[in-house]
Parts: structure tokens; sequence; C-alpha cells
């Protein structure tokens, strides 16, 4: 509790992960100071044209040549940049598929900076912020040596409309058509193009969008895989999912899904067009369904093979943290900074009315317990905010002044239950039937009954979770749930799981929040041009849904904390996504 | 012979298509909608209903089940791609057949079966042989006790403690990685030794109980002690009439162990980081990949069948009684 407090509090007075140099490790790395868990508050900010431009800056001491082995617990889905939405996917992808813009971390400090990646910058807005024009750098290659054009972009986004891409974020299809994007247009496989009212490449390095709406964020929105460009000719529709055609600095020598993936040098790839990645080793040896605590161990190890080993996604296994935290050859390879995931309890407002109970249920919240039971510091924060610390605009207020009473505020909860005339109040918390949650349900149940809610507990089986959960009429009152930022704007966080006209079975909006006041806000600040204007009404809408709706408790702010291989430098973070960052890694 | 054979091979045929049946039934009708395990993070409502067509999950239950079974046989046809015979539908990751997933993880498997197999067998029943051999003397005791220890602990445990000091501490072996045999024998041999051996340790514990007592109970019989009168070695007597005669029930066990293995050895799989059919199966249930699931407890399934049918056919060769049965 009061590790996130000082650490927030040293945001609003150091620049973004300014405090990080100081604690890394020789060769520019990144790591954490004698405490270990603590993690820093980052906030991405736009580049400029300059940052766009390539090489990336070298690492201090750095050195080309090696393996780097990365160890994951989870084997990968998707592929093919269409359909790739989830970080484990995007980190090692940024390998081998570049976008339109990307994230550049600076080495030495860790500072976060989005960038033209394939293009020369962020993008030239017009039209109120609906027009987007993006400028491809000259020399782009793909891996057979052809040169990378406007009308590939085109075409990549053209296949985000294919029938078989039902995997991958929808902002640029919706954007530019509508919710029911497929009507208007089936993808580029029965010989029609999107009209180039909608996306236009007028010369072979430029390619324009144009949205039905403004969007403020659409730089950010380019940074994910969905904006590739893919070579037609390549195009193995939906065996593109296991064999994607690179422009990246490595492609994929050998691919065994959910085992093995063996990356090699793209010759074709020139360094100069590219201000994020350095590339240094020779080869990628990416060893899947790595199983805990196996993985954790192996790194912390660090024999043989392993000597060169990070984890890029998988967080440590939870049983090893107080060693890691303890010892002291852990100390200078040890990684723990906050992901874009904020994790709630959802209340049901649909069956819980009166704001008044959902406020009484947060205040007899045990976050604390909750926290510890789920691993401790080192796995999370305590969240007091419905937008996480990676997202712009983020601050530290804490309405019901859980930080104080993180255990939990029994009293206060009664008073408010007596205020709202509600005597023997049942409820019913839904939960995945697995074991953390089990223990969870049972810590739940007695902070409850000690603000005087008979809370009934329902076990559901792990795999139907989300579908009961997701439906409008399921009869749960508290449930947990969670939400990644898609980039570090809370347009991702709000509108997604707080616009109750988009109520619906199966829809993420799990609280049934249906406020007219927050659902107009959302068009409002969705509309506004300014990205730093933007992120402070995000900030204000969130604290009063907090205040006022109280739909969801937050309790987590994710971290990733995993320790990596002595004989690795150069290890950044980026946090708009919530992995290391492969692009700066180096053998030693 | 024969008619015994196709009488057992139809009786496991029924009993896979009941076990098809029942899993099919569990999975597809549980409150989980396949289609919203598959979609992305913020799934539309026309993204689930464009992945039951891509699915085939909008047709009713009982036209799924026959298409599948059918798929099975004949493959088919699906609007995200042919899959080929046999088709066990498509993983939610990558859309890839699941058969050609299951292929690419059973070399794991089958070599982790075959030299776990071959170590618990020539472990556990030849300790077992010892101790009946010298029943009551001071070897006999050390081989129960050693049986009764290595039945008392668990994969889990031996696993990474065998590891560390085997590989980590003493570097003895490798600490267990997938074999390859396309590149040679040698260096998938060396990462099969110590997974091999450590699964070993719960099944030979039991081999060596199980043959001790079934080799004393033969060792007392009537025909034993006959050939006994008659002046036949002991040597002769023990592995020609008491061994024959405990073989029956050691084969039984060794089958239904090794069909299991054969299904996945998904402890010893996941402790030393093998990519066979039991991690597989553990991560198609993390990620909530039903159609993997599905498919590899069927194969899982009639590994077990199969086996437990040479098992009637090897009784038939062992003791000629069977067959008239």
């Amino acid at each position: 509790m009061r590790r996130l407090a000082a650490t927030a509090a040293g945001v609003l007075v150091i620049s973004a992960m300014g405090a990080l140099g100081a604690c890394s490790p020789p060769g520019g790395g990144l790591g954490t100071g004698a405490g270990g868990a603590t993690a820093s508050v980052q906030t991405v900010r736009l580049g400029a044209a300059a940052d766009s431009a390539g090489p990336a800056p070298a690492v201090p001491g750095a050195r080309r040549g090696g393996v780097v082995v990365d160890l994951e617990e989870t084997g990968l889905n998707h592929l093919d940049p269409a359909q790739v939405y989830v970080n484990r996917e995007q980190a090692i992808g940024s390998l081998f598929v570049r976008t339109l813009t990307d994230y550049k971390i600076d080495p030495r400090t860790g500072r976060t900076v989005l960038v033209g990646d394939l293009a020369t910058d962020t993008g030239e807005s017009s039209d109120g912020g609906r027009t987007w024009t993006y400028h491809l750098k000259s020399g782009l290659r793909w891996q057979d040596g052809e040169p990378i054009t406007s009308s590939q972009v085109k075409y990549g986004v053209e296949r985000l409309y294919a029938s078989f891409e039902t995997a991958g974020p929808e902002y640029l299809q919706t954007w530019l058509s509508g919710t029911d994007y497929r009507r208007a247009y089936p993808g580029p496989y029965g010989g029609r193009s999107l009209p180039d009212s909608l996306v236009a490449a007028p010369d072979s390095r430029t390619v324009v969008f144009h949205f039905r709406a403004p969007h403020a964020d659409a730089p950010y929105a380019m940074a994910l895989p969905a904006a590739s460009p893919v070579l037609p000719s390549k195009d193995t529709r939906t065996g593109y999912d296991q064999k994607p055609f690179s422009d990246g600095p490595y492609k994929i020598k050998s691919y065994q899904p959910g085992k093995e993936m063996i990356l090699t040098r793209n010759a074709s790839w020139d360094p100069r067009t590219d201000p994020i990645r350095n590339a240094y080793p020779d080869e990628w040896n990416i060893q899947l369904g790595i199983p805990q605590p196996g993985l954790t161990q192996r790194l912390m190890a660090s024999a043989g093979q392993d000597r060169n080993a990070v984890s890029l996604v998988s967080s440590a296994d939870p049983t090893q943290t107080p060693t890691i935290l303890t010892g002291p050859e852990y100390r200078g390879r040890t990684v723990s900074q906050y992901q874009p995931f904020v994790d709630v309890f959802t209340i049901n407002t649909s069956r819980v009315k009166d704001e008044r109970v959902r406020q009484a249920i947060m205040y007899a919240f045990p976050m604390k317990q909750i926290q510890i039971t789920l691993g401790g510091a080192a796995q999370g924060d305590l969240a007091t905010n419905l937008i996480g610390p990676t997202v712009t605009g983020f601050r530290p207020d804490d309405p019901f002044g859980k930080l104080a009473e993180p255990a939990g505020d029994p009293a206060k909860a009664r008073h408010l239950l007596r205020q709202a005339g509600v005597t023997h109040l049942k409820l019913t918390f839904a939960y995945a039937n697995t074991g953390r949650w089990q223990d969870v349900a049972v810590i739940l149940q007695k902070a409850m009954a000690r603000a005087g809610i008979d809370l009934q507990t329902k076990a559901i089986d792990a795999t139907s979770y989300y579908s009961l959960i997701g439906r409008i009429t399921n009869t749960y009152d508290i449930y947990r749930s969670g939400w990644g930022a898609d980039w570090p704007n809370a347009s991702t966080v709000i509108p997604p799981t707080l616009d109750g006209r988009q109520m619906s079975d199966d829809s993420t909006d799990y609280s049934h929040l249906h406020d007219s006041r927050v659902d107009s806000e959302i068009d409002r600040i969705d509309a506004v041009t300014d990205l730093t204007q933007q992120a402070a009404q995000w900030e204000q809408l969130s604290a009063y849904i907090l205040r006022h709706d109280t739909p969801e408790i937050p309790y987590l702010y994710d971290k990733y904390f995993q320790v990596y291989g002595t004989g690795l430098g150069g290890v950044t973070y980026n946090p708009a996504i919530g992995t290391i960052n492969p692009t700066t890694l180096y053998v030693k | 012979m024969l008619r015994f054979l196709v009488r057992r091979m139809l009786g496991a045929v029924v009993i896979l298509l009941l076990i098809s049946a029942i899993t099919y039934l569990l999975f597809f009708t549980l409150p989980s909608d396949p289609a919203l395990l598959s979609c992305g993070k913020n799934c539309s409502p026309q993204n689930v209903t464009l992945i039951h067509k891509n699915l085939g999950l909008d047709q009713p239950v009982p036209v799924q089940y026959g298409e599948y079974m059918a798929g099975i046989l004949f493959g088919r046809h699906l609007p995200l791609g042919t899959c080929p015979a046999p088709c066990f539908g498509l993983s939610f990751a990558g859309n890839m057949p699941i058969w050609e997933i299951i292929k690419s993880r059973y070399p794991t498997t089958l070599s982790l079966a075959i030299g776990g197999a071959a170590a618990f067998l020539t472990i556990g029943v030849g300790l077992g042989l010892i101790s009946a051999w010298r029943q009551g003397k001071p070897i006999d005791k050390i081989a129960g006790s050693v049986s009764l220890m290595g039945q008392s602990v668990q994969i889990y445990f031996i696993g990474p403690l065998a590891i560390y000091l085997f590989a980590d501490t003493l570097g003895w072996t490798d600490p267990g990685h997938d074999p390859d045999w396309s590149h040679g024998p040698a260096g998938s041999i060396s990462g099969l030794i110590l997974p091999c051996l450590v699964m070993s340790v719960i099944f030979w514990s039991n081999y060596s109980r199980q043959t001790r007592s079934l080799m004393v109970e033969q060792l007392a019989e009537d025909h034993v002690r006959t050939a006994r009168a008659k002046g036949m070695s002991a040597a002769y007597v023990f592995f020609r009439y008491a061994l024959r005669g405990a073989m029956g029930p050691i084969v039984t066990i060794f089958g239904i162990d090794l069909g299991s293995i054969l299904g996945g050895a998904i402890i010893t799989e996941s402790t030393f980081g093998l990519h066979g059919l039991g991690q597989l199966a553990v991560s198609a249930v993390t990620q909530t990949d039903l159609p993997l699931e599905m498919g590899v407890m069927l194969f899982s399934a009639a590994a077990i069948v199969l086996f437990n049918v040479l098992i009637d056919a090897s009784y038939a060769v062992i003791d000629p009684r069977v067959r008239l049965s």
C-alpha cells in the first residue's frame, strides 16, 4: 500500500521512467532497486519525425551475435498480424512484423515514445481528425527483397474484413466502415478493393485513411499488428496464421505450434529504416509451453543456454518471488514493471441497483488479503482507479480511502447499508472454479460477513466462466473480471467496459452500467482531438464513474515480475503492451 | 483366435463410439461457447456469429456430432479450410488441424513411453524376481524397502530433485528435452534418460511388489512342487513354471500402464518441459482450446482401448484357456 502511494506520488515529480536509469544494471539494462518489486509509472508520448528516423540508437556496451532463448509458458494462438491481439504474440511478432507506428524505448532511460516504424512519423491528421496520412520510408523490403508499398498496407487493412479474421482488434475496420463492417466489404478475396474514399494509396509510399469520425489516437491504433502490410502473393489466407512473411529484422526459420519457433536474420531488413529495433542477436530460440515453476527456476539458475534466456511475457512463479526478492544474485537482473491490466471485481448493477449498496461492498472489500493470496506485491500493486498506471492521464486518487483500509472497512460499509435501508443483504459471488479463486471466494465471504453481507459463493467451470458472466440475465451480483488498455489511452478502457449502449450477451460491459451521462461523455471525449486534453477528460470520467456509479472494484494493477539470464544486456520494458522489449536485447 | 480378436475389436469400437459421444456432449453442451473462447479480446456479437458458422457450431448438436465422427473417417471441408482425415477439428490456435498437432507431439510421448516402460519393466520385474528368489533374506528386505520408497514419492518431487542433482550439479545427464530422431539418436536418448528413469520409479515400485507377491504364490503351487520333486533345477522351475504363471497379471497391469502413458504422461512431461500429448492436454485446458481438448482425449482413450485389446490377445498366447472362453 505504502509502496504504491510512494511510487505514484513520485511520478508527478519525476518525469516518466526517469528513475529507472538510476537502478539499471550495467549495460544499460533495466532493473529494480533493492526493493525488487517496486514498479514505476510510465507515460508514453508521441514522438516527432526525428524520433522516427533509423537506425535505432545504439545500446551502450552491446555487441552483435549470439542466440537469445525466450521461455514462454503458453503457446502462440496467432501469427497472422490481422489476428494478433494478445501481448505475447505482439512482443514476439515485433521481431518479424513491422507496423506503421510502434513504441521506441530508450535503453538508457527506459522512456517510451510512439514513433513511425514503417511510416516516416506518427501520421498527419486533417479534416478535424477524420483523415490520417502516412508516408512510408524508402528502403523498406520484404524478406525476399521485394519493396514494401502503400498498396500492400491497404491490402493488409482489406484482409481485416475477411470472414476468417475473427480474433484481432476491430478498431480500423469499425472506424472506416462501422460496426457491421463485413456487410460493407467482404475482404479482398472476391477481387474487390476497399474504395479510395476509405483507404487510398495515391502513390507507392503514401496511404490515407478516411475515418467516419475523428480519432485522435489513430497513431496508437497504427501500432497494433493489424496496421501492417501484407504481400498479396504471399497471402496464404488461413495458412498465414502459421507462417507470416517477414519485413522485420528476423524471419521464421521453423515453427512448431505450442513447442518452438526459431528466428534467424532477415538479410533484406535495412537497419537504417528502423528506429526501434537494434536486432543484436543472430538468432532467437523461442521455447513455448514451458511449465512453471520450471520456467522461473531455469531463469534463476541461468545455466548453460539459459544464461541467455529471458521470458518476454511470462511472469515469475509466485512461489519463487520471495527468493528472487531477497537473493542478491538476482539483483540487477530482475524486472518489475506495471502491465496495462487492471483487475476488478465487477458489481452487476442491474441486480445491485442502489449505489450506496455498491459503495458498501467497495468499503468492505478486502483488497490486501486478496493481493496476498494472488502472489503479493510482486504480482500487482493495490489499485484504486479504473485506469491503470500505464495509461496517459493516470492519477493515483483513492476516493474510498482503500489504501488506508486495505483489509476493508466493515463499519463504514454497515453505515452505508443502514443509510440505504438494507438489512439482511444476500449477494451471490460467482467465480471460476480454480484453486486461486476458491481461496479468494473464502476471503471475500468472510470480509462481507463482517460488514453484515451474506455472500453466497457460486463456483463456475473455468471454461464457461466468461460465457456465463457475459449474459445480461446472469443471476450473479459480484464477479471478477479485468481489462487491459490496447494502447496508453483510456479510450480503449472506458468505452469497451462501461458504455451502456453496447450492453448485450457476450459484450464486455460486465457491470451492465447504463448511465446516460457516462454514455454522452464517452461520445464527447472520443471526439476531442487533443490527446492530452482527452486523457485528462477520460481520467475525470473514470473518477466520476467510480465515485458515483461504483460498478467495479479495482484491486490490482498487474505487474510483470521476472528475472532474466546473466548473459543478457539491454533489457528494456515496453509498458504499452506489458512485456520485455525484445528489440534492444543483446548477448554479452 | 481370429473370432476372439474380431470380438474384442468390435467391443473396442463400441466403447470408443460411446466415449466419443459422451465426450462430445460434455464439451459442446456446456454453457461455455467455443466461439467466444476462440474469439479475440473485445469480441463483437457479429464475430461470434461468424465463428459459429466457421466452426460448424450453427448446426444442431447431433448433426455436429455426426459431421465430427464422419470427419475422423473421411475428413471435412470447413469454411476455414480443408481438414484431411482423420479430422478431429481445428484448433483455436491458428486454426491448425488437430491431427497435425497430435502427430507433432506423438514422437515425444512414444519415446518417453517406450523408454520408461523398458526401464520400469526391467527394474520392477527384476527386483520382484530377486526378492521372490531370495525371499526372507536381506536382499528381499532391501528390495521391499526400496519399492516402498519408490511408491511413496511423486514425480513432481523427485523430478526437480533429479534435475538439480544429476543435471545441474553433477552434470551427468541432460535435464531433459524433446527427442529429435531426425538428427541422430544420441541427442534424443540423452534428453530422455532422466525423464524415463524418473517416470519409471513410481511404476517399478508397483511391479516389484506385484511380481514378488505373484511369484511367491506361484512357487507354492502344487505343479511347481511336483516339478521340483521330479528333480528339475530350482532355476528351471522358477523361470519355466512359476514365472509363466505370474505373467498374466503382470501383462494386464503393463497393458493398462502403457496405454495410459501413450495417452500422455502429464506430470512427467510438465516436470521436464517435454512437449508430448500430456503437455498438449494441459495447454489445451489452460488455453480453453475445446476442440484440441476433445481431440487429445479421444486419442488417449483410443490408445488405452487399443492396448487393452492387445493385452487380451497376448492372454490368448500366454494362457491357451482364454481362447476357449
